[in-house]
């Protein structure tokens, strides 16, 4: 049956005679992790990850795939294979074991109700 | 004068109206799928930048975008015989250096209309060329990428460049009435834009290591015309599509 | 604890293990995070079984979106004015997109994108069934961008509440840009619907010839699909064929019928009792048919994607680099 898509008629009849071989690792290119910089002034976040073949084209392709609607004022790309992270399994490290809200604003809520108490004091004396 | 301006915007439009409509023939069928999004992005615009032309003359009381795009008989369309050509057998290598020849030629061609003296087109060149700027880097990107890597993907190149090379030099054949378009500064000559492209153009296709000068004269001889209203013998069909359901029912919204 | 820990398949440790033979203590840990309602990252512990499944799901909604671009991809050169052929050809754009960023999503799984296409064109893994019908005229775009987009949303949005973080965060944006999508659409079908009798008239012809593939859109009924009462309590399978398929009947049946469509269902009706749509057999062996590739298009779909990958691969060869080595996105 001829297709009824007119540009895919076009390739006809070659269309139907195609060798593929299965592809191989990497015919796809490696990865990049692409951060957008929204606006001037914000850090870089991380949105995706895409397929290029090297920094150039990434950018070029992360260009349309991930800022194409969104306003933002620039892209990063990093390979995936130069990321660096902790390991999930330390997650743990990131919990405090004691009471650190010494070194916290929110650590010095009762200050006030010191000074109160000694003014309290001074009057009742 | 009115007549004179339209010859002058339609040749910009259409260019960009069925080179539009060629870039849309490879969405789905792009070599991987981050270059077929970006592709079908570039193609995008162009079509909306036809649209922006139109829109012009649509300002002055001549038909609307829609009307000139899928209402007009073959003969009135001024577009080049370059982006006519299809894409045969979707050679992706045909696909990328006419985008590099067309888009180097937008370049210049909109760098020159900023200055326009006909002002609603200045000020449109000054907002396309935004969206051009990622058309030409997108397009030097690939060309200087992909000459300099296989035997294969040069050649595929070089095949390509050669194939295209004499249309896009007719890219700024010279318009109708083109002297009064100069002397009324709307433009340069075109023959002035074209060296200004091929400044471009030289050292990146030099690069690469094709030669660049002028297509011999009984080469471009049976392509000239385009401009004034000579179509190839690919148009017909591509407008039979474009225009398929519109017509239709031509009194129909869609 | 510094490392560029990036992940490689070949370096998770219980890759093809049954569930019977996982660490029981992990599996606890993994299932406890999921019912605290936390995420399941890439790099985080997970049972195969987990990753095979979400893998399978992803990669064939992945397989739906670029298959997905081709009958109304179709069209875009035939659009009929300026607005409709620049939506068009962003809404196909969008489906392309789409795929990319759920082949990502499967991809940090441990399955290798090439390795999805390769399944994808020997058959072996599945695309939704829709896809396979012909799209054969104008008004077929407009009720696919409206119809078979609602049914994409109902089925996304039930998804983008699942446990993994890669697959709900693309699913997210991938929402977001299918409403434009279904607005799109459902504008698109208004205007035929209000337009000339001709219009009408395709736009039905279009309804009566999609209605059935949309009916067998969200999979078999419940009582011909099989239950896994794991994949509930792991958050990869949110909602039922059947709740799925009642949600877009409620949704859309009225919209349909706002516009003066007939539903080519003589007995399609809710049951003020049980509240429920009640609707004829949609000819299940027709959805069975089509899944093992006896749909009107399936051979051309998987020959355009071939011919594709095949024209694009001196492209792809000319700028591999040598030193790349193959590592799972994170995202
Ligand atoms: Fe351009
Ligand atoms: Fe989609
Ligand atoms: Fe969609």
């Amino acid at each position: 049956m001829a297709s009824l898509d007119p540009r895919i008629r076009r390739a006809e009849p070659a269309l139907w005679n195609v060798e593929l071989p299965p592809l191989l690792p990497l015919d796809q290119w490696q990865t990049y992790e692409v951060f957008v910089v929204r606006t001037r002034g914000s850090h870089a976040q991380h949105v995706g990850s895409l397929h290029a073949p090297d920094p150039e084209l990434a950018l070029v392709l992360a260009k349309e795939q991930y800022a194409r609607r969104s306003t933002c004022v620039a892209l990063w790309v990093v390979p995936t294979d130069a990321i660096h992270r902790t390991a999930s399994e330390e997650e743990d490290l990131f919990q405090p074991a004691t009471d650190k809200s010494y070194r916290e604003p929110q650590g010095y809520l009762t200050t006030r109700e010191r000074l109160e108490k000694y003014r309290h004091r001074l009057q009742s004396c | 004068m009115l007549e004179t301006l339209e010859i002058l915007l339609l040749s910009l439009a259409d260019d960009d109206l069925i080179l539009g409509h060629r870039h849309a023939e490879w969405i789905g069928l792009g070599p991987i799928l981050e270059e077929d999004i970006a592709f079908a992005s570039i193609g995008q615009d162009e079509i909306g930048h036809a649209q922006a032309y139109y829109q012009l003359l649509t300002d002055l009381g001549l038909p609307t975008p829609d009307e000139y795009a899928f209402k007009r008989p073959a003969e009135r369309f001024r577009c080049a015989h370059l982006v006519e050509l299809p894409n045969t057998d979707y050679d992706y290598a045909q696909a990328l250096m006419r985008h590099f020849l067309y888009d180097a030629a937008e370049q210049v061609r909109l760098q020159a209309l900023r200055q326009s003296r006909y002002e609603p087109l200045a000020g449109l060149a000054e907002r396309l060329l935004r969206e051009e700027k990622y058309h030409w880097l997108h397009a030097r990107t690939w060309v200087e990428k992909l000459g300099h890597s296989t035997e294969e993907a040069y050649l595929r190149l070089k095949s390509a460049y050669h194939l295209l090379w004499p249309y896009a030099w007719l890219l700024f054949e010279e318009l109708p009435q083109e002297a009064a378009m100069v002397e009324a500064g709307w433009l340069p000559p075109n023959a002035e834009l074209r060296s200004r492209w091929l400044e471009l153009i030289t050292p990146i296709l030099a690069g690469i290591g094709f030669e660049v000068g002028p297509p011999a004269s009984e080469v471009l001889l049976p392509l000239q015309g385009a401009r004034h209203g000579l179509r190839s013998p690919h148009f017909e069909a591509l407008l039979a599509e474009m225009t398929e359901v519109s017509a239709s029912e031509p009194e129909a919204e869609w | 604890m510094y490392g560029n820990l990036v992940l490689r398949p070949d370096e998770i440790p219980n890759w093809g293990k049954k569930i019977e033979e996982e660490d029981p203590e992990k599996l606890a840990e993994f299932e406890a995070r999921i019912a605290r309602g936390e995420k399941i990252e890439p790099w985080d512990w997970m049972p195969f079984e987990y990753r095979r499944q979400l893998i399978r799901m992803i990669e064939q909604h992945a397989h739906s979106e670029i298959i997905g671009a081709l009958p109304e991809g179709t069209w875009i050169t035939r659009a009929p004015n300026f607005r409709r052929k620049l939506a068009l050809m962003a809404k196909v754009q969008d489906e392309v997109g789409h795929a990319q960023l759920l082949y990502s999503a499967a991809e940090t799984l441990g399955k290798s994108r090439e390795a999805m296409i390769n399944d994808l064109l020997s058959g072996k893994s599945k695309y939704s069934n829709i896809f396979n019908y012909p799209a054969k005229t104008w008004a077929d775009t407009a009720i696919i961008a409206w119809l078979v987009d609602a049914g994409a949303i109902i089925n996304q949005t039930t998804n983008s509440k699942g446990s993994y973080g890669p697959y709900v965060r693309a699913l997210e944006r991938i929402c977001w840009e299918e409403s434009f999508h279904l607005k799109y659409g459902y504008d698109s079908v208004v205007y035929l619907a209000t337009g000339t009798p001709k219009q009408r008239a395709m736009l039905q012809d279009a309804l009566n010839r999609w209605w059935r593939p949309i009916m067998h859109f969200f999979g078999p009924p419940d009582t011909q699909s099989v239950h896994t009462e794991k994949l509930v309590r792991w958050k990869v399978k949110l909602a039922t064929n059947d709740e799925m398929r009642q949600q877009f009947l409620d949704m859309y049946v009225p919209k349909i019928w706002e516009l003066g469509l007939t539903i080519p269902d003589p007995i399609l009706h809710k049951d003020p009792e049980t509240g429920r749509w009640v609707y004829s057999d949609p000819n299940w062996e027709e959805f069975w048919q089509v899944i093992n590739g006896k749909g009107p298009c399936n051979a051309e779909r998987l020959a355009v994607r071939r011919f594709a990958e095949a024209n694009g691969r001196w492209v792809r060869e000319a700028l591999k680099s040598p030193q790349a080595r193959y590592v799972m996105p994170l995202a």
